[in-house]
């Protein structure tokens, strides 16, 4: 059980890479427990790292985003801004935006959701630090989070999408074609897409059973 | 933006509040800015039982005490509290000079609803220098979007007094009464209706 309040700080949070190594996640949300909407921190550790990466939110997601401290170089559709510390950047749902650290140890915190809804977790943060967890080494924990977040979010492709891409770089070729495949048959033209562009999957294309998936 | 563009409106309590919500016009979760005032105060002392919030506030710069049910708690830049229990009595303090606490919160389960009380804070500066139509706006458009919150009736009603619109004061008083029946008491002695107590229909 929860306590009735906790005091965290940013600097005590783990620091979960992307695979490509930036940005890094300091999982705020899942540490804190909290649960009205989606909230976290995102750090580049270097001057030039991501900071936050690029993407549309075209799930519908409008977010807040909030430099911490250190600085950062906004992107949000054809604009570029330098971000100070306290800058407040507010992106609305299918627009692309992206940050850069402008200096080293620069931290943003990201608050998002959709309007109109009741918010739930999304299974990105779990493969997020699924991911993080199987680059450190952390290979059953990670293998458990993936389990446990299929689990949550039955019928999901993107869930299963992930879990093909945990395996390939996990080295599980069976099991990352299995997911594959079910990720395929609940959203082909979205799969097959993603799956020529992802770079996770590259240790599978020149398998047999790739054919097998896409043909 | 920079949060320190965002407008600066100084509460009764002491505290000053920065809409970043408002401004942005963020539809899907609360969050605002909190700034000392000349009390020192950044975070009035509530509890969020009325929402059913959970709330997270972050500090953002300066140093400030927190009191969250009776323990302090002094935190500085990048540390932040995380309150589960709508329950829990908070408030804060800034320990010095400058300090900025940015406050995040919603119902967990629940799609965000905007609180009433931000259109009541958006419409202070107008009804400090008495431009009532101004402050009669800020209640209507919100207003709109929640016809039948008792709050936002009664806080229109006292500016409608205020303006002199005597007869939409009356009928937003008792609309709010009807919904909830507190309001009667805080009308009783609410020196906005002083204008309109002695009207026929005043039902306080």
């Amino acid at each position: 059980m929860r306590p009735r309040y906790e005091i965290l700080s940013l600097d005590d949070l783990e620091r979960l890479p992307a695979t490509k190594g930036s940005p890094v996640l300091l999982p705020l949300r899942r540490t804190a427990g909290f649960r009205p909407f989606g909230v976290n921190a995102w750090l580049g550790e270097k001057a030039g790292d991501q900071v936050i990466e690029r993407h549309a939110e075209r799930g519908g997601d409008e977010e807040l985003y909030v430099v911490v401290r250190g600085s950062a170089r906004f992107t949000v559709g054809d604009e570029t801004v330098d971000a100070p510390p306290g800058t407040l950047v507010h992106v609305p749902p299918g627009t692309v935006r992206e940050a850069v650290a402008a200096e080293d140890d620069t931290v943003v915190l990201a608050a998002g959701a959709k309007a109109g809804e009741a918010w739930e977790p999304k299974p990105w943060e779990d493969f997020h630090v699924a991911f993080a967890y199987r680059a450190a080494g952390r290979v059953d924990e990670a293998r458990a989070l993936v389990r446990d977040t299929l689990a949550r979010h039955p019928g999901s492709w993107e869930g299963e999408f992930n879990a093909a891409c945990f395996e390939a770089l996990a080295g599980d070729a069976a099991a990352a074609f299995a997911h594959l495949r079910r990720a395929h048959e609940r959203a082909p033209g979205e799969v097959a897409r993603f799956a020529e562009e992802d770079p996770d999957l590259a240790p599978l294309r020149g398998d047999a059973r790739w054919r097998e998936v896409f043909e | 933006m920079h949060v320190d563009a965002l407008d600066r409106i100084e509460l009764d309590d002491g505290f000053v509040w920065r809409p970043v919500r408002r401004r942005f016009g963020i539809r899907a979760f609360g969050v605002n800015a909190y700034s000392p005032g000349e009390t020192g105060q950044v975070i009035e002392e509530h509890t969020e039982e009325t929402f059913g919030h959970e709330e997270m506030y972050v500090v953002l710069r300066g140093r400030v005490r927190f009191m969250i049910d009776g323990d302090e708690h002094e935190l500085g830049p990048g540390q932040l509290v995380v309150l589960h229990d709508p329950s829990l009595r908070r408030s804060a303090v800034a320990v010095g000079g400058d300090a900025l606490v940015l406050a995040l919160g919603g119902k967990p389960g629940a799609p965000h609803e905007v609180s009433a009380w931000e259109a009541t804070f958006a419409a202070i500066p107008a009804a400090r220098a008495e431009r009532w139509e101004d402050a009669i706006r800020i209640h209507e458009e919100a207003l709109a979007e929640r016809p039948d919150d008792p709050r936002l009736l009664y806080n229109l009603s006292c500016m409608e007094a205020r303006a002199g619109r005597r007869v939409d004061a009356l009928l937003h008083l008792r609309r709010a009464i009807e919904l909830e029946p507190k309001w009667a008491d805080y009308a009783a002695a609410d020196s906005d209706f002083a204008s309109i107590r002695d009207e026929p229909g005043f039902p306080a």
